[in-house]
């Protein structure tokens, strides 16, 4: 285009160009930030201000002592408890079924990870009943124990901690199925069959080269699945009792029942920062895999 | 788990295990779809007669499954509208343009799907609440928007990305203006990638809990909503019914992106390959 251009023509013309594509991609983005912008991180603010304001006006932390002490306080707790449990269930039975999913033919992992993928679009309420009617002293679960002559059984797998734990799990799993897919596939064979070839063995390539490479993948993993589940309100609400209480349900009760708006507000912003700083982990986490595998590749 | 593979057995656990993984993921929603035929919906499984009648007492009278299931798609169509207006022109800012702190507005993108929904939530009803508008089926579309936008712009900037450049420079090259490269050009080769965004930001409207929660009032209640008061509540068993439809509906959602996306798969090489065979093909061209 600028080849019948004199030498110093061609600045011009490019400039311009530039300047009217940041011009059109000014106007482009304006739809999203402004909406975001209003409807988003307005509200979040608004919200961080609510939790520092006194009732007469003035700021305050009091809303944050109130939340952090007494059975609040419990219920971080819980919900903390609650959110690392599952995080281990769903990291190992995500690393079991990732794994065994990495080295199935194409086909066949193809069907599986429809079988992981599927489940993550239905509705989290309605697979939550599903549990509900399963787990049930009459449900499936338990009749098939009975059947089995498992000694206690039926047991009470609902309204407890058991259930809680089973449900929010089976909603976080497909999240860290696919995670974790993504890393083994990531794996390079070649490390694999260089290890072998220099003869270590099969518990010592796992435990010196594979495991080291998708140690960093598994962290992440399992530090999203904890975040996730920190404000995760559906499941644990339906499937437990009184000692299931989560920061979520807290907040709910506090907006809905108490009118309790500057407590919730609190509860929201310290959940808000739980999130930030687990995310901030996963970044430090993913960089540092990041440079081990560079250094293990070179 | 490598030491265990060397043998049969352990070939064979591993195989059990990964199978009861796999059916702690299918299981919940089976025993729903199987349910919801069920003569008695609350006792044993399997069932030991089977009966419609759960999806007839859906739409009986006094039912008030029909209101909030025409609430949800309502809110849903307009969030999907929403949602495209904002990922269409957001994809096209971040992908054919030079947009000055790309990341920065990555970042607030992304905002949405990371923090909690609670918070989320709650921000939205200290917004909507001063304003009285709790209740209104265009407070919660905007407000599923901050959701499913998100969504849609993130398939969008791929399917974009996907597109390959040559062939809109080409056109623009033998004098079409900008709207007819768009028309004539792009908007065919993103239609399967429109075609997902549409469906996604809908299932992620029509499914969305946290938001219809705290912008709901007594008598707007969307789906989700009435769900769950069905299952906190009011146990009725209907819910079961609901149940299996929405799971059909996320299935036939699922099946309609693989097919458009599976459609829509040859109409890019077909283009190209014309030009590849010729051997004319620029360097430094973008794989598809």
């Amino acid at each position: 285009m600028a080849a019948t251009l004199t030498a110093h023509a061609p600045a011009r013309p490019r400039k311009l160009l530039a300047s009217r594509k940041t011009r059109v991609g000014i106007l482009y983005a304006l739809p999203v930030v402004v909406y975001l912008l209003v409807l988003f991180v307005y509200p979040i603010f608004s919200t961080l201000f609510l939790s520092l304001k006194n009732t007469d006006g003035s700021l305050t932390l009091h809303w944050y002592v109130d939340a952090l002490t007494g059975v609040n306080l419990s219920v971080l707790f819980t919900t903390l408890r609650i959110s690392a449990e599952t995080a281990l269930f769903s990291l190992v039975f995500g690393f079991i079924l990732a794994n065994a999913i990495s080295r199935l033919k194409p086909l066949w992992a193809g069907v599986a990870m429809l079988i992981v993928v599927v489940p993550h679009f239905i509705s989290a309420l309605v697979r939550t009943y599903g549990w509900i009617i399963l787990l049930g002293d009459k449900g499936l679960v338990n009749q098939a124990m009975a059947d089995l002559w498992v000694p206690g059984a039926p047991y009470q797998l609902l309204y407890n901690e058991i259930g809680v734990v089973i449900g929010t799990t089976s909603v976080m799993l497909p999240y860290t199925v696919l995670l974790l897919y993504g890393v083994m596939r990531g794996v390079d064979r070649r490390l694999l069959a260089a290890a072998a070839s220099m003869g270590a063995g099969r518990l010592t390539i796992f435990r010196r080269v594979y495991l080291p490479l998708v140690t960093p993948g598994l962290a992440s993993a399992g530090l999203l699945s904890f975040i996730l589940s920190l404000g995760y309100y559906i499941t644990p609400a339906l499937m437990g009792g009184p000692k299931q209480t989560m920061i979520a349900s807290l907040i709910n009760q506090q907006v809905m029942k108490q009118n309790q708006w500057n407590g919730a507000a609190a509860e929201g912003v310290i959940l808000l920062l739980l999130t930030f700083a687990g995310l901030l982990l996963v970044k430090v986490i993913t960089s540092l895999g990041a440079s081990r595998k560079k250094r293990s590749a070179s | 788990m490598m030491e265990l593979r060397r043998t049969l057995a352990g070939r064979i656990a591993l195989t059990v295990i990964a199978t009861m993984i796999m059916l702690f993921l299918a299981l919940p929603i089976i025993v729903i779809i199987v349910t919801s035929f069920s003569n008695n919906a609350f006792a044993a499984f399997p069932p030991d007669s089977w009966t419609l009648g759960w999806y007839k007492a859906l739409f009986a009278d006094g039912s008030k499954w029909p209101a909030a299931l025409s609430l949800s798609a309502l809110v849903a169509a307009l969030s999907t509208v929403f949602s495209l207006i904002i990922g269409v022109t957001a994809a096209t800012a971040l992908t054919r343009s030079e947009l000055p702190l790309r990341s920065a507005v990555y970042a607030l993108v992304l905002g949405p799907l990371l923090i909690p929904q609670i918070v989320t939530a709650l921000g939205l009803f200290l917004l909507f609440e001063p304003a009285s508008m709790l209740g209104s089926p265009l407070a919660i579309a905007l407000g599923h928007t901050v959701l499913a936008s998100p969504i849609a712009v993130l398939i969008l900037v791929a399917t974009l990305r996907g597109i390959d450049e040559r062939l809109e420079d080409a056109a623009a090259s033998m004098g079409a203006g900008r709207l007819t490269v768009a028309r004539r050009i792009t908007f065919p080769l993103a239609a399967p990638g429109m075609i997902a965004a549409a469906i996604f930001s809908f299932i992620t409207s029509f499914d969305e809990f946290y938001i219809s929660q705290f912008l709901s009032s007594v008598d707007t209640v969307t789906l989700p909503v009435q769900v769950y008061n069905s299952l906190t509540f009011d146990i009725d068993p209907s819910v079961t019914a609901i149940s299996a439809i929405l799971i059909a509906f996320a299935i036939l959602a699922l099946a309609l992106v693989a097919l458009v996306r599976w459609l829509g798969s040859g109409r890019q090489d077909s283009l190209l390959s014309v030009e590849n065979t010729a051997g004319i093909a620029a360097p430094g061209g973008e794989a598809v």
